[in-house]
């Protein structure tokens, strides 16, 4: 596809793939965010930005308190990657071209048009989004061909996916006790050398105004 | 706030030299499709109940629901008043498109040919017809239920709005304009924004583009984010930029337009409208979801855009909040800024 030639400059110049090891520790400091934010009633969901081994943007969930709902914890998290470039005279462009965003839930369309209209070239994250996702659940906003919306970007789905299903899921049994469990469609057995999409399973449904709030 | 077209009065406005159009689903705007199948007169019209019974047991078309399985002969000379849809291509594979005779569609043996004159091929619509241009396109070749829409039909033929509605159209639609205005002096795209709550005609927020100053402040996100000033919450300022503005809820109680008094706390954008000179990209159309909006107008088309070009967020299947969109407003004026960016 046209955008492949396009979408892969950030892959070039002095942007590294993360190591499998680093993927591992970022994506723990992303999960234990999550469980942060679990334990304190809030939407378990948790991202860091991270730019040449630092952490320039963490978020979580502002939707509620600014009743703002594009206030999802990526869109904080890349605030404050554009504060940093802007405290240190930095274009933003070359220094988002550079960092890779690590998320314990894929993206919506909103926030995964907002990562390619800041150029981020790779997301790591763990379960699907299967009612929001711009990563291939819903529309694949990611790989698009959208020549003027911003870099495509490439994905590492379904790191410790399982675990990010079940704190969503636990969030929601507390948050409304009064609704019917939700279906949970669990995705079919994966072909095989799919290792890291093994664990890929659809993040549980739940009602229009808390979904406001989660994604 | 005194709009802008008031003003211009009878200069440039007249609500019936324009048209606003609906932005509609791929289902509805698509061309028809069809199926090839053959039908065959009916050379006996008192053999006419006893065919369609003993066809449908041969070669049922159950799946087709909206097909009517006799028309009456379009050819009024015809000495056969009726036609009869006999089968569809697929059904009889080893046809091969070579011209068939009723032995190769209906084995004689088993079936009663009588009554049933020589097969051709015709094309069926293979779906329910959506709209009544679909519904008339497909009516060219056979006939088919359809059960209409009023307000798509009006919609299509640019007379959903009346006079009254269109000239309120216009006017928020300018202020967009204007707002779209004062962003390109500040240095920023040329593209701005409103949202009114129609209950009450409240203007509740007017804000243009801030591209310059943060790469994802496209004029819709601005004009959600000054909505939920307008509801007490809000994350940017926005004092260096005196056109982008809100209105403070009354927080007790709000009139609606039928005089009831309701205790409205407004959830996000739940009802109101957005007015915005071009289409929005797929950041802001999917923000427009997640802010629960009631409908959307925009000025001009762009090339990205996710409410009818690239995609139609509003009616995207999957998703949970659905929209309807319309495009054509100020048509002029938007693509003139279209230009200035």
């Amino acid at each position: 596809m046209r955008t492949d030639d396009t979408g892969n400059d950030g892959m070039n110049g002095n942007f590294l793939h993360p190591s499998d090891s680093e993927i591992q520790k970022w994506m723990s400091n992303a999960f234990n965010m999550a469980k942060e934010a679990l334990e304190c009633g809030e939407v378990p969901v948790g991202c860091l930005l991270v730019y040449n081994n630092t952490v320039l943007g963490k978020g979580r969930n502002e939707v509620n308190e600014t009743k703002n709902a594009t206030r999802h914890a990526e869109m904080v998290a890349l605030d404050q990657v554009l504060d940093w470039c802007s405290d240190r005279g930095m274009d933003p462009k070359v220094v988002c071209k550079s960092t890779v965003l690590y998320v314990t839930v894929e993206p919506c369309i909103t926030c995964a048009a907002a990562l390619r209209l800041l150029h981020v070239p790779l997301v790591v994250y763990g379960c699907k989004n299967e009612r929001f996702g711009g990563c291939g659940s819903v529309l694949d906003v990611a790989s698009g061909d959208l020549p003027h919306t911003g870099t495509s970007f490439k994905c590492v789905p379904g790191h410790r996916a399982q675990e990010a299903v079940d704190m969503l899921k636990t969030f929601y049994k507390q948050e409304n006790p009064n609704v019917t469990k939700p279906k949970v469609r669990k995705e079919g057995i994966d072909p095989a050398g799919g290792s890291r999409t093994t664990q890929t399973e659809a993040a549980p449904l739940e009602d229009d105004r808390k979904m406001a709030t989660s994604d | 706030m005194e709009p802008e077209s008031k003003k211009r009065k009878g200069m440039e406005y007249d609500p019936d030299s324009w048209q606003v159009l609906p932005v509609l689903s791929d289902e509805m705007s698509d061309d028809v499709e069809f199926l090839d199948a053959f039908a065959a007169p009916i050379t006996d019209k008192r053999q006419t109940s006893r065919l369609v019974k003993d066809l449908s047991a041969v070669h049922p078309i159950s799946d087709l629901q909206h097909i009517r399985r006799v028309r009456p002969c379009k050819d009024k000379s015809s000495p056969h008043p009726l036609e009869v849809i006999v089968c569809l291509v697929s059904d009889v594979p080893h046809i091969k498109g070579r011209p068939a005779s009723l032995g190769d569609l209906l084995s004689s043996d088993e079936f009663n040919l009588e009554g049933l004159g020589e097969p051709f091929p015709v094309r069926i619509p293979a779906r329910a017809p959506l709209t009544r241009p679909q519904f008339e396109q497909a009516s060219l070749h056979w006939p088919t239920s359809f059960h209409e829409d009023k307000r798509i039909t009006l919609g299509l033929k640019g007379q959903l709005f009346t006079s009254r509605q269109k000239t309120k159209i216009h006017e928020y639609m300018t202020l967009a304009v204007e707002a779209a205005k004062s962003g390109r002096e500040e240095g920023m795209d040329a593209v701005g924004g409103v949202i009114v709550d129609p209950k009450s005609g409240r203007i509740v927020a007017v804000g243009h583009d801030l591209t310059r100053d943060h790469p994802l402040h496209h004029a819709v996100m601005v004009c959600i984010d000054l909505v939920a000033w307008a509801q007490g919450g809000g994350v940017y300022g926005y004092e260096k930029h005196p056109a982008c503005t809100y209105a403070a809820m009354d927080h007790q109680v709000q009139t609606g337009a039928s005089g009831s008094v309701e205790n409205a706390q407004p959830y996000i954008c739940t009802g109101y409208e957005l007015y915005v000179t071009r289409e929005p990209c797929v950041m802001c159309a999917m923000a427009l979801v997640h802010s629960r909006i009631g409908r959307v107008f925009y000025g001009v088309p762009s090339p990205d855009g996710a409410l009818g070009t690239k995609f139609k967020i509003h009616c995207q299947k999957g998703l949970n909040h659905h929209f309807d969109v319309y495009q054509g407003v100020r048509r002029r004026s938007c693509e003139e800024l279209v230009q200035l960016t």
